[in-house]
């Protein structure tokens, strides 16, 4: 190699350095603002707070934490080998529509359950911690199912015939070869339900319990003290910290790729009960948490249309839904450029990188609400400063709604195209390079096109999220866009449920389509990928 | 090459996606500029937080006077906080909001303008706007105690009297991350002072209530037996009584013989910055005279202004006295409210 192309690339990495650095304080910028002020501790507040409900909000915090996020992977891992490794009557479809909670908020899901159970169980037990955790459980499960259900589309055969050669029975097989092998996959899809958990505040506040989430928003509305409130989102990206790391040791040193010529798993037919109880177990879980909400949802939904009450002022059904469309597609494609460009920039080996990593994904360990008013801040400053041409805002602006969207979701798909880019063959990316490839072609001609499966699955769950928001557009939306869940929220802010089913339905419905392509997306990239 | 193809696949997503979001953006590409740019010539915008049957009177009001309103719906802290960060930019020239104290911290905040109009002083009485009239109720919501028609035969007749043992695991309140509750303690506050305020909630708190994040369920509770007594505002009771006018709960009104029940209310605010406050002070006139029937009776509130008055089922739960000499202070005393809900283990 000359010193001219040593020095070309040197500065080709200098450069992706910089876009890649710019990208991540950009995005990290809202809540590094909010953030800020923690260099002042307001101590009488913490202090106040340690002797009322700060214990109780770590204690509610630490136990949905941990009852969700073993939910999930119990209830997500079992149900993706389920449809991945057996055939059972409907195993095609079930395997579909056990993603579709994933379209199904989870305050959308708290009202409907909360006001169906309230008349069995009685108004008192059904606001309890452990529903909360069994509503967001089902809401939450489709992340760790897609990416363990991915995982075990990826894992080839053979590992699993050498060691069925070795004596392991077929679940032995399954715990020693397959889980740890999908355990990075896993941990992924369990770190963005741990991330949801921390930071909803619609659900829990149905149930009440009070998290710490919950608790920054207490502190700020009701006391006004935007200082305490932020100490406690400190603490809040604390445990978010924790988690990545957690998940990054799950993760581990260990690596694994395949090589070789890929040969899916062999599907093993199930007969008799087992088939019954496979069929039974994977319908149960789809009718509590899409079914019978559903159902219920279409109720409304038709009592609502009796009491013409199918469209707010603001505009009917179309209006609403190509206001929350185009903030979704638009918000997305941004988040994938972005999320791709920081793959394709970041050493993840070096500390560095790691550390412009956590910067570009702070805002998915926020509330939606804290993230909100940071972009605020953050917008008004640029536009008092003078910076921009005369008569432009970017507060209320589409351009400062998509940003903020940008904050809070960059997270879901930069996780989503990186797990994708790393599990791409190292030896390949590194052939590649020894034939003088630079990063940028590596990334755009090998790692990009063998991820994109995983890419085309971290925009859907992105457009997924951004369809689903509320806190953020409340605050910042423009003149005229009034989102489906703006609707929802105007209509459950007054307990008028039957009002919020139509909005409600139309989300889920649309989320259904787009957890099609999903699922399209992903069986399109395994037959690629092979 | 199925490298190739993936490859494709992704661009045409990606193509696809932005393809939708430019498609969407033409159709509305005129209403973005108007959000970017200033609001048409004599459009009136509002920001506010409370959003219920507030459109039909809008439109009255265009109909009434020809001035268009354009208005975006929040939460009362989160628009506050807005109006602050936006500063000299805001686009909004009236803030509305659906409680005292948050209007009042926006007061503090010095975003809002004083106002001098005869016909505004003329129309809502002194305790219900600011003392220096940059903030104007536009009705009262009264907090009540309610109780069970069935069940229940000699309800409490004061906020403290909920806190009796004889009520234990029989009262329903709403949790204390609620604005409404926390002005009510605030107003306990006021009348009672710190101390004795503390004792009242704790009393609450010692009943085992069933906290209820909803008003209208906690009217179904008290109807359904969940619990006995309750403390709720009003206007919820004439929204099921539309429906069942046999409605199986009533309102005890609290205080009568003292200082009367807790009302907070729903305000209105000239901006500091508001780029058009002329349109702002008509709507803001009209809305406390010619509007007042439509804006209380939207939502079975009573109007500011004693000229006007109440709906008809409204009038029908009978004459009460309120706190109105509370008002005022709610913002004050909110931060200690939600101190001492924290303090007592209120929910």
């Amino acid at each position: 190699m000359t010193d001219a192309t040593t020095l070309r690339q040197q500065a080709r990495t200098l450069s992706g350095s910089i876009v890649v650095g710019a990208i991540a304080v950009t995005v990290a910028v809202p809540v590094l603002v909010i953030v800020w002020s923690v260099v002042q501790p307001s101590t009488d507040v913490w202090s106040e707070l340690w002797a009322t409900r700060l214990p109780g909000m770590i204690r509610d915090t630490a136990t949905l934490l941990v009852t969700v996020l073993a939910g999930t992977i119990v209830l997500g891992t079992a149900l993706a080998w389920l449809v991945t490794a057996y055939q059972f009557p409907g195993r095609r479809l079930l395997g579909w529509l056990l993603v579709v909670p994933l379209a199904i908020p989870g305050y959308v899901l708290g009202f409907v359950w909360l006001d169906t159970l309230q008349e069995p169980l009685g108004a008192r037990a059904v606001r309890s911690i452990w529903l909360c955790a069994l509503v967001l459980t089902l809401t939450l499960y489709p992340y760790v199912y897609l990416f363990a259900r991915a995982a075990f589309r990826e894992q080839s055969q053979r590992a699993l015939d050498v060691a069925r050669s070795l004596g392991c029975t077929r679940l032995q097989a399954f715990w020693r070869v397959v889980l740890p092998m999908a355990r990075p996959s896993i941990a992924g899809g369990a770190a963005l339900v741990g991330m949801e958990v921390l930071t909803d505040v619609g659900t829990v506040r149905l149930f009440n319990v009070s998290t710490i989430a919950d608790g920054v928003l207490r502190v700020w509305f009701g006391t006004g003290n935007r200082n305490a409130a932020a100490e406690l989102s400190v603490l809040l990206i604390g445990v978010a910290i924790f988690l990545i790391t957690a998940e990054r040791l799950l993760r581990g040193r260990a690596h694994y790729t395949q090589s070789g010529t890929m040969v899916g798993l062999r599907v093993s037919r199930l007969r008799g009960w087992p088939a019954t109880a496979a069929t039974v177990g994977g319908w149960s879980v789809f009718t509590v948490a899409v079914a019978l909400p559903l159902l219920r949802l279409v109720t409304w939904s038709v009592e609502a249309r009796r009491s013409g009450q199918t469209e707010t002022v603001a505009g009917d059904l179309g209006f609403h839904l190509m206001s929350s469309l185009r903030i979704a597609a638009l918000a997305t494609v941004v988040c994938l450029l972005l999320g791709m460009l920081l793959t394709i920039g970041l050493d993840r080996g070096r500390a560095g990188g790691a550390i412009t990593a956590r910067l570009a994904t702070l805002g998915y360990a926020v509330p939606g609400p804290v993230v909100a008013i940071g972009v605020l801040v953050t917008l008004a400053a640029i536009d008092r400063s003078g910076w921009l041409p005369d008569g432009w805002l970017l507060v209320g602006s589409v351009i400062g709604l998509i940003y903020a969207l940008v904050v809070r979701f960059l997270a879901v798909a930069y996780q989503g195209i990186d797990s994708s880019v790393g599990k791409v063959s190292p030896s390949m990316v590194a052939s590649a390079r020894t034939l003088g490839a630079g990063r940028f072609r590596v990334a755009t001609r090998i790692e990009l096109p063998l991820a994109a499966a995983g890419i085309i699955a971290a925009a859907v769950l992105v457009a997924i999220d951004t369809l689903k928001e509320l806190p953020i557009t409340l605050l910042l939306r423009p003149f005229g866009t009034e989102t489906l869940p703006i609707w929802v929220w105007q209509a459950t802010s007054e307990s008028l449920w039957m009002q919020a089913a139509v909005p409600s339905l139309t989300i889920v419905g649309v989320g259904m389509v787009m957890v099609a392509v999903l699922l399209w997306a992903l069986e399109h990239g395994a037959e690629t990928v092979s | 090459m199925n490298r190739q193809h993936a490859t494709r696949f992704v661009g045409g997503v990606l193509a696809g996606a932005a393809l939708m979001a430019a498609c969407g953006s033409d159709e509305r590409a005129a209403d973005d500029a108007e959000a970017i740019d200033a609001a048409p010539a004599g459009t009136v915008t509002v920001y506010t937080g409370r959003h219920y049957g507030i459109e039909p009177v809008f439109d009255e009001f265009t109909a009434a006077t020809g001035i268009e309103v354009r208005f975006t719906t929040g939460n009362d802290p989160e628009l506050r906080e807005r109006l602050i960060a936006e500063g000299a930019n805001t686009p909004a020239d009236l803030l509305m909001a659906a409680d005292a104290a948050n209007i009042e911290l926006a007061s503090d905040a010095g975003v809002l303008t004083a106002v001098d109009s005869t016909v505004l002083t003329d129309a809502v009485p002194a305790e219900l706007r600011s003392e220096n009239d940059d903030w104007f109720s536009l009705s009262q919501r009264a907090r009540v105690v309610i109780a069970s028609t069935e069940r229940v035969d000699d309800p409490p007749t004061s906020y403290a009297a909920v806190g009796d043992p004889r009520w234990k695991g029989n009262v329903c309140l709403r949790p204390s991350t609620h604005p409404y509750t926390q002005s009510l303690v605030a107003s306990l506050i006021v009348a009672e002072g710190e101390e004795r305020a503390g004792e009242i909630v704790q009393s609450w708190v010692d009943n085992d209530p069933l906290y209820i994040n909803s008003d209208t369920d906690i009217y179904k509770a008290v109807a359904d037996g969940e619990c006995d007594v309750a403390i709720a505002n009003t206007y919820y009771l004439g929204r099921l009584q539309t429906e069942d006018p046999e409605f199986p709960v009533e309102i005890v009104w609290p205080e009568q013989s003292g200082r009367g029940a807790h009302v907070n209310v729903s305000s209105a605010a000239i901006t500091e910055h508001a780029p058009n406050p002329t349109g702002a002070l008509q709507l803001l006139e009209w809305l406390a005279t010619d509007g007042q029937q439509a804006f209380a009776d939207a939502n079975f509130e009573y109007p500011a202004n004693a000229d006007v008055e109440p709906n008809e089922i409204v009038a029908g739960w009978g004459e009460f006295i309120a706190d109105l000499d509370a008002v005022r202070q709610l913002g004050e005393f909110q931060p200690a409210a939600v101190g001492l809900l924290s303090a007592a283990g209120y929910e």
